[in-house]
């Protein structure tokens, strides 16, 4: 079971999910970002769950364990859905919402129909594997579109600076996530230290969207000459 | 049609680039474990590692010292 730090963690990034849809509601941010508090939300929903398993049934017990990678696959899918929505945001002056729901379409079916190849050799357990497989490519998937849209946001001198932010959290995420587990294969001495880093990353990046949605007006733009431009 | 073409290119790319990111991160992985965790909740153990026993070396048959790869 969690120790008392892992409960605080845990506590803390539960509120700090549920501020960010309570922040999107208040500032009217609700519809235009639909997916990252659709995500959000079923996130909320996830720990809760998640929090009467582990209570019922223990850390170690199959039925919390099969709950928590099942559901944090199911997290994975709408965490990359809010991604794309930003891509759609991105271009959404260039009329292209058709090309990117198309090829964000496109790559999530690329990205199971390899999740399925690495395992269907699989005999025993093959959903499992496959839904494992899955959620780590598309986590790695999640983790090169944010760098490919920040590329484009510099590109096309994007000022919107709540959608700035919104981008950038999630690339630190997704940095963080992969710079720990890069540490944790390099040094697997330290594996005790940085099993404590994953939950403490998760209250990240809802505390940098609700900041965001409460700071940062809708309306609110960074002057061009702040971003890097790329010629 | 061009532009779906385009971006089927470009949706390729970025998932060849994304497992070639996952495969030279998790090239030293040999303990089990797997990146993912969405919110605040304790991690469990992995789903299919059966027993906690140490993991053996390679099978190699008989125990000769390893050339050099052939030229």
């Amino acid at each position: 079971m969690p120790g008392l730090f892992g409960y605080i963690v845990w506590i803390v990034s539960c509120l700090l999910e549920a501020g960010v849809v309570v922040c999107a509601v208040k500032k009217k941010a609700l519809r235009p970002y639909l997916f990252l508090n659709l995500y959000m939300a079923a996130e909320l929903f996830a720990s809760v769950s998640r929090y009467n398993i582990l209570h019922q049934y223990g850390l170690s017990s199959l039925q919390y364990r099969y709950f928590y990678y099942y559901s944090d696959a199911l997290l994975t899918i709408f965490l990359y859905l809010a991604l794309t929505s930003l891509f759609s945001s991105v271009f959404s002056e260039m009329h292209a919402e058709k090309l990117v729901k198309f090829g964000a379409v496109f790559l999530l079916c690329a990205t199971a129909a390899f999740s399925y190849a690495v395992v269907y050799q699989s005999q025993a357990r093959l959903l499992t594997h496959f839904v494992n497989e899955l959620s780590q490519n598309l986590y790695f998937v999640g983790l090169v579109l944010t760098y490919v849209l920040w590329a484009a946001v510099l590109k096309l001198r994007e000022t919107r600076t709540r959608l700035i932010q919104l981008i950038l959290s999630l690339g630190v995420y997704f940095s963080l996530f992969a710079a720990s587990y890069a540490l944790g294969n390099l040094y697997p001495s330290a594996d005790s230290v940085l099993q404590f880093l994953p939950p403490l990353y998760g209250c990240f990046l809802p505390a940098a969207w609700a900041y965001a949605f409460w700071r940062i007006p809708e309306d609110a733009r960074l002057a061009p000459s702040r971003l890097a431009v790329i010629r | 049609m061009s532009r779906k073409l385009t971006v089927i290119l470009l949706a390729m790319m970025i998932l060849v680039g994304a497992m070639s990111l996952k495969t030279a991160v998790t090239s030293h992985n040999d303990n089990g474990a797997v990146m993912m965790a969405n919110g605040g909740a304790p991690v469990p153990p992995p789903l299919y590692r059966n027993g906690g026993a140490p993991v053996p070396p390679p099978l190699r048959n008989g125990g000769a010292p390893v050339p050099p790869p052939l030229r």
